[in-house]
């Protein structure tokens, strides 16, 4: 016991001490920056002066995470001179995780981000300037997928993703229903339709039958996405728009974005041909149309390779449907250099080599989880047909219109590429819009409400 | 006659008494573990079985492949080391280091004695996450322990929680003092009777702050998350959350994942319990 | 003479036990702080030098990165006049902590009494109550989250058995903080068996002797067990506040904060702010109401102690 309290009382005494000099320098910004020891490899990895060790982080499951250690495996052994290691975070704690570790100056050197994060981390200096990434390519990254502050770009997207409209051509041959069309668009209305046609109850009538039983539906026609920043997409359509064109006013009061917001939620309130969603989490194609219980779907293009490619039943792919305008948005997380790293041209280096499709390939876009990033993917045929023409993707008549000449078409960014603080304005916009989904409060009115704070959240003040 | 047909029927009574509350307990018990079944079943099954409507009651194929499945991107014994590389040191200092300080603020006179008592009463209202920003820096910045188990153990060695010494200082009260006052008159010392007296006699206790100790452990991902970087240093509460995918949430593994986690902790409780609970009934507590 | 002498001797021998009740308490404070040296380091060094950081951190504006600017008191004006979340979540959070701290106290009151009958596996079932306590809470969130589910969850299954319509458990803003304190109550184990400890100490002779004078069952319970009880209730009423009002894992794990901002808890305000915004000394404020907050509950607790909980004597 004596010898025990001994030791503990060693123990803290260092502690004490060490603590002791530490509390006169309160100042965080002070504290010098620390060699981030980024691996703890085996004790045989003793540096050999050349070798240039780079973090680069990387959210995702497990089995995502092991597809992203085997590029940069391959990386490695192409660059006997730098040595990546991947650093996976798991997807939830990820912002978190970058945020502790930007104040205790402990970033990696590289990794993908959030989108609704990369305006913020640059304003804050926290990004390396990755201008020269492209400098003399003949192919550039698509203008829609850069993120730009003041019309810079200060990040590019690694993938770029739009949103579409997933269908079960099973439930389709059963109802009688003929598919939509992979270049004409429906209009809103004629989608509503063709929902009720194909959502049906216990007994099997259909929601435009009279005998129709609303609670016990077995199957929904439909499921509009939700989750919050999709929701951007239907504003757009319904010729509204959540920030003026010049980023520089919040104009998500407007009716048009009111009315875009409700036309979604009454799809279930009203209509009863969708299911009833919070909006909170992305799992609006693996819960419905993948989970066979919904015959349509809007999401994005990741689930190609990540939800439906385990469907039971053959899928098909159309445009978006149309309140006014035909529009959808794209996205994807960028690939960043921090400002924290030692070695940022080696770094800017690694993510260069990694952006580029043929490396990304097998893993990422030939499964259809990432679509090509550079331009001349959707312009030159041959490429394209390299990229779709596989079984991992629906038909290429049907894919190439209805997604690859609608990226190319009708895709705008979604706000977070040219507008800053969107994590903490979706966050608000997702607690407000709770109630309309219950059918509490109509859209309008919350929108009314939460305006100011809103626009406050926009402005920083 | 009128007495023993009162008896008989208080028998009666007793026996109708007994029997309803044991039907209860047992209507209680099995609301109890529907959700432990639930998420059992759950693990057994395919995604898209766990979105259907009506949901099964029993998994329609026992798919017991889903565990292996699980197991190949959730590396269980590699994060339950490393859990276990945290949680034994932890849990082993926090309860040395809470009786030393439950015994002192039970037994000993010093000056000084009702402003720490104050302190360590003050700091129960502290939540963790108050202090987590300015630990995290001084532990990174100043110590340079960054993607270390340290910062996660160390505090443990330093009192183990307000909590605990107050649960200890507790059950010390209890015993009665004639016990050490007879040990000192045979001429033994503090620590002398901290070992030999007390520590047997408040056994209990000191197995309910370790219990504690490991539940609060187990269940730390925020700290967990913030401190380690490297997934070989992964933990079982940071591996379990990694399944939440950015795309896609594989339900079914995680739920394989789940239930292998639950398992330590039953294990855990059946080693401590017998002490445990007879334990408590020994002593037991008075404020 | 002899008198004046004894008095010496007396006087001596006083003195003498005086000094060794000096030594005595000399020895005893100095084993008094080496056995707290490992607490009085925690408390300072983890616990009220961070506390005071984070006071003097909330005074300032700063992000994580780059130098703090100097802002006096506009952190904490701005949480209580401007900010979208804060005293809704004050309201949230004192709401669940009512509902989940009186609602584990009765149904690990109820427990207790019912396992500390003459019944057959007694063990057994003690082990299954305390069950929930000891799994991973995140994954035991996971898991009723399958329960709750509107479209596929089990409780909406077998509402629907019987014919009532779906319940919107954790998606309604009325039903999520209740639905959230079922959980909370469920996860008590840690009450019922510091409970069963205390019902084991009830002295029998006082039932006994209740019994004699023809008391019924519900007249002892309330009148003998209840009283003798009153320290255990006060220790876990005290233990389950200050874990609520703390509350942040079923937001994290189930809720997200809604449906709207209905189940936003402080914490989670807090969280946000920091970890998510890297508004770092903007949720140092939050963190500091929050401690006040529960200070200020705990110590109403303590006050009113004294009026009910019922103390034999007691010790020290």
């Amino acid at each position: 016991m004596k010898k025990l309290i001994a030791l503990l009382l060693c123990a803290s005494m260092a502690l004490g001490m060490a603590a002791c000099t530490s509390s006169g320098k309160q100042d965080p910004t002070d504290a010098p920056a620390t060699d981030a020891p980024a691996t703890d490899g085996p004790a045989t990895d003793a540096p050999d002066g050349e070798k240039v060790e780079i973090t680069y982080s990387y959210w995702g499951t497990p089995d995502e995470a092991a597809s992203v250690q085997e590029v940069a495996d391959k990386y490695n052994a192409e660059n006997p001179g730098v040595h990546v290691t991947v650093m996976a975070i798991p997807n939830e704690e990820y912002v978190t995780k970058l945020n502790t570790m930007a104040v205790a100056k402990e970033l990696p050197d590289c990794g993908i981000m959030n989108e609704g994060g990369v305006l913020d981390f640059a304003a804050k200096g926290l990004l390396a300037d990755i201008s020269s990434m492209y400098e003399g390519a003949d192919s550039m990254p698509l203008d829609s997928i850069t993120f730009k502050s003041e019309g810079q770009p200060v990040a590019y997207s690694a993938a770029n993703e739009i949103l579409f409209l997933y269908y079960n051509k099973d439930m389709f041959d059963a109802a009688g229903v003929e598919y939509p069309s992979a270049t004409e668009p429906m209009t809103w209305d004629e989608f509503v339709n063709t929902a009720k046609l194909l959502t049906l109850d216990a007994n099997g009538n259909n929601a435009t039958s009279a005998d129709f039983d609303a609670n016990s539906i077995v199957q929904y026609g439909c499921n509009v996405d939700n989750w919050t920043w999709q929701l951007e997409v239907w504003a757009l359509s319904n010729g509204g728009r959540w920030f003026s064109e010049d980023g520089k006013e919040c104009t998500i009061n407007s009716p048009e974005v009111a009315e875009s917001i409700q036309k979604v939620a009454d799809l279930y309130l009203v209509d009863h041909v969708a299911p009833y969603r919070p909006g909170l989490e992305d799992s609006g194609i693996q819960s419905t149309i993948a989970a066979g219980n919904v015959a349509m779907a809007t999401g994005g293009t990741w689930n190609v390779g990540t939800c439906m490619n385990t469907a039971e039943f053959e899928y098909g792919v159309a445009r978006l449907p149309v309140m006014k305008n035909e529009v959808t948005i794209c996205t994807g997380g960028p690939q960043v250099v921090f400002s924290q790293s030692k070695h940022p041209q080696e770094a800017m280096d690694f993510i260069k080599w990694y952006m580029q499709e043929e490396n990304s390939w097998d893993s990422l876009i030939a499964t259809g989880i990432w679509m090509p990033i550079l331009e001349e993917y959707y312009t030159d045929e041959a490429l394209t047909h390299k990229w779709v023409d596989n079984p991992n993707f629906p038909a290429y008549e049907e894919f190439k219109p209805a997604v690859v000449d609608y990226a190319m078409e009708k895709a705008v960014s979604t706000c977070w590429y040219y507008i800053p603080h969107t994590n903490e304005f979706i966050e608000y916009l997702r607690g407000i819009l709770g109630p309309v989904w219950t059918g509490e409060q109509t859209a309008a009115d919350v929108l009314a409400d939460g305006y100011e704070t809103l626009n406050s959240i926009f402005l920083d003040n | 006659m009128k007495k023993s047909a009162s008896i008989k029927s208080r028998k009666r009574q007793q026996r109708i008494a007994d029997s309803s509350a044991f039907a209860v307990l047992i209507l209680l018990a099995l609301i109890a573990m529907l959700p432990i079944y639930w998420i059992f079943r759950s693990s057994l099954m395919t995604n898209n079985e766990l979105f259907a409507w009506p949901p099964k009651l029993l998994p329609p194929n026992w798919l017991f492949s889903n565990y292996s499945a699980a197991l190949e991107y959730f590396p269980f014994w590699k994060y339950l080391k490393n859990t276990m590389i945290i949680i034994v040191p932890s849990v082993l200092a926090g309860t040395i280091t809470a009786t030393m300080g439950g015994y002192a603020f039970a037994r000993l006179r010093f000056a000084g004695k009702k402003f720490l008592f104050t302190l360590v009463i003050g700091s129960m209202f502290l939540p963790t996450m108050v202090t987590l920003i300015p630990l995290y820096i001084m532990w990174t910045n100043l110590f340079h322990l960054s993607d270390s188990f340290l910062p996660l153990i160390l505090p443990y060695f330093c009192g183990g929680g307000a909590f605990n010494i107050f649960l200890v200082r507790q059950f010390v009260s209890t015993i009665p003092r004639e016990l050490d006052e007879a040990a000192m008159i045979d001429g033994a010392g503090f620590f002398r009777i901290l070992s030999s007296i007390i520590v047997p006699a408040i056994k209990s206790a000191m197995i309910t702050v370790a219990m504690l100790l490991f539940v609060q452990m187990w269940n730390d991902l925020l700290q967990q998350m913030i401190y380690i970087n490297s997934s070989e240093k992964f933990t079982i509460a940071i591996g379990l959350s990694q399944f939440k995918g950015s795309l896609k949430s594989d339900w079914s593994a995680i739920m394989c994942a789940t239930c292998m986690s639950f398992v330590p902790g039953i294990i855990i409780y059946l080693i401590g319990q017998r002490y445990f609970v007879e334990g408590i009934v020994m002593t037991g507590m008075k404020n | 003479m002899s008198t004046t002498k004894t008095s010496v001797k007396q006087q001596r021998a006083a003195l003498r036990k005086a000094a060794r009740n000096n030594k005595l308490l000399r020895s005893e404070n100095r084993a008094a702080y080496i056995l707290l040296i490992p607490s009085i380091i925690g408390l300072i060094f983890l616990t009220y030098v961070p506390l005071v950081e984070v006071l003097g951190l909330s005074l300032f504006d700063w992000r994580g990165v780059g130098t703090p600017n100097f802002v006096g008191l506009g952190n904490y004006i701005r949480l209580f006049t401007k900010d979208p979340y804060f005293v809704d979540s004050i309201k949230v959070t004192i709401f669940y902590s009512i509902l989940a701290v009186f609602g584990s106290i009765i149904y690990s009151f109820i427990v207790a009494l019912l396992l500390n009958r003459k019944i057959p596996a007694r063990g057994f079932f003690r082990a299954l109550f305390y069950l929930p306590y000891v799994l991973p809470a995140m994954a035991v969130y996971l898991g009723w989250n399958w329960l709750y589910e509107t479209n596929y969850g089990l409780f909406n299954y077998l509402l629907s058995l019987i014919g009532v319509d779906k319940v919107m458990f954790i998606a309604s803003k009325d039903m999520v903080v209740p639905s959230l304190a079922l959980i909370a109550i469920w996860l008590s184990g840690n009450l019922i068996v510091i409970f069963l400890a205390g019902l084991q100490n009830v002295p029998r002779v006082y039932q006994e002797a209740a019994e004699i004078d023809g008391a019924n069952a519900w007249n002892r319970f309330w009148n003998i067990t209840v009283p003798c009880m009153t320290p255990i209730i006060f220790y876990n009423l005290i233990m389950s506040l200050v874990t609520n009002l703390q509350v942040v894992t079923p937001a994290l794990a189930l809720t997200n904060g809604g449906p709207g901002n209905s189940s936003r808890f402080i914490s989670y305000v807090m969280y946000q702010y920091a970890f998510k915004d890297g508004k770092f000394s903007y949720a140092c404020a939050i963190s500091f109401v929050l401690f006040l907050l529960i200070a200020a509950f705990s110590s109403l607790l303590f006050l009113s102690s004294s009026s009910w909980v019922y103390s034999e004597g007691g010790n020290d």
